[in-house]
């Protein structure tokens, strides 16, 4: 008897466990939503992205360190799923969670206007890189490593699924691509879809230090990089 | 006289010499900025983005500096300082002095 509610019990928080993460990777309805459905505001764009710019730069490149992810180029429907999610508390970002709230960026609209605004932007030729070199070994291995998990989402080349919220990844910097990789894994992005924790659950660090190395030499497309890595936005002065 | 004039003037040289390139590096201003304190304190320093952040301008210069090395450390980790620990690793011993000694002089 007793035992049977222990189990029954278990059950149940196992079951809770198991849709929260479910739910906190793609919870429907809400302003990411919402904003899809909009009409993208160029002007009004810049105008909000300019907070953004503080840390992303005006170029939307991010840190070469990884402190800031480059968004240039991201998917707008990527970008509006991780503001939304860290504006509504399901990633936790304390450092960008103020400019995510709508005092500083506005309700859906402005949401839509400054994502399409920001995945226009032409991307970094020059991101973060790991320290192995393309054709090395350890680079070869990550390519295999990539190769057998990250394709089905991921797609060939880093470029992500937009439409599934799946983000683009070539291009990335590398120490960010480590430390998103590192949580997701550990169990510590509370937004991460489920699939992958499971996929990646057996990756060394070392295993992910190469795969990552892989991603962050995988080239860009040359028609979405900046002609050089010296450009700046002018939409900015 | 000539003797202590010439000590001065080769004083000054070897203070600029020693100092000078730390002195350009250290442009408190400019590090409020390319480090992103400006972003969430405001440009001026006293508005900040969220009313629960504080105003800085014109601070103690000792009072920024201890308190900036306390959240960077993680001895101080009470308030909205788990979003300024993301960027303290950003920032060296040399460059928090030259941020305190900027923002004390902020004009309140």
């Amino acid at each position: 008897m007793n035992r049977k509610h222990i189990l029954t019990m278990m059950t149940a928080v196992l079951g809770l466990t198991v849709s929260a993460t479910s739910l906190a990777w793609l919870e429907a309805g809400g302003q990411r939503d919402e904003a899809l459905h909009l009409k993208p505001d160029h002007e009004n764009g810049i105008e909000v992205y300019e907070v953004c710019a503080g840390c992303h730069l005006t170029e939307g490149w991010g840190t070469k360190d990884g402190t800031f992810p480059q968004l240039a180029g991201q998917h707008k429907e990527v970008l509006v799923k991780q503001l939304a999610d860290i504006r509504e508390g399901n990633r936790d970002n304390p450092t960008m969670y103020p400019f995510a709230l709508p005092e500083s960026i506005g309700g859906a609209q402005a949401l839509m206007d400054v994502v399409t605004y920001t995945a226009k932007l032409p991307m970094n030729p020059d991101n973060g890189k790991g320290e192995w070199e393309t054709g090395s070994s350890e680079f070869e291995q990550g390519k295999k490593l990539y190769a057998d998990n990250c394709t089905e989402c991921h797609d060939k080349n880093g470029e992500g699924i937009a439409e599934k919220f799946y983000p683009k990844i070539q291009g990335q910097h590398y120490n960010y691509m480590m430390r998103q990789f590192e949580w997701i894994r550990d169990g510590k992005r509370r937004n991460a879809n489920p699939d992958m924790v499971k996929q990646i659950k057996g990756f060394s660090d070392k295993d992910m230090q190469m795969v990552i190395n892989y991603v962050s030499r995988i080239p860009v497309p040359k028609e979405d990089l900046a002609p050089s890595k010296d450009w700046l936005n002018p939409d900015y002065d | 006289m000539i003797y202590s004039k010439i000590k001065t003037a080769t004083a000054m040289a070897v203070a600029l010499v020693v100092l000078s390139p730390a002195a350009l590096a250290l442009d408190g201003a400019e590090l409020y900025k390319t480090k992103t304190c400006s972003t969430c304190h405001g440009k001026d320093g006293k508005s900040p983005i969220l009313p629960s952040y504080p105003k800085v301008a014109g601070q103690n210069e000792a009072y920024t500096l201890q308190q900036m090395k306390d959240i960077k450390s993680g001895t101080r980790a009470n308030g909205g300082s788990a979003a300024m620990k993301g960027v303290m690793h950003l920032v060296s011993d040399e460059e928090i002095a030259a941020l305190a000694k900027f923002i004390s002089t902020m004009q309140p």
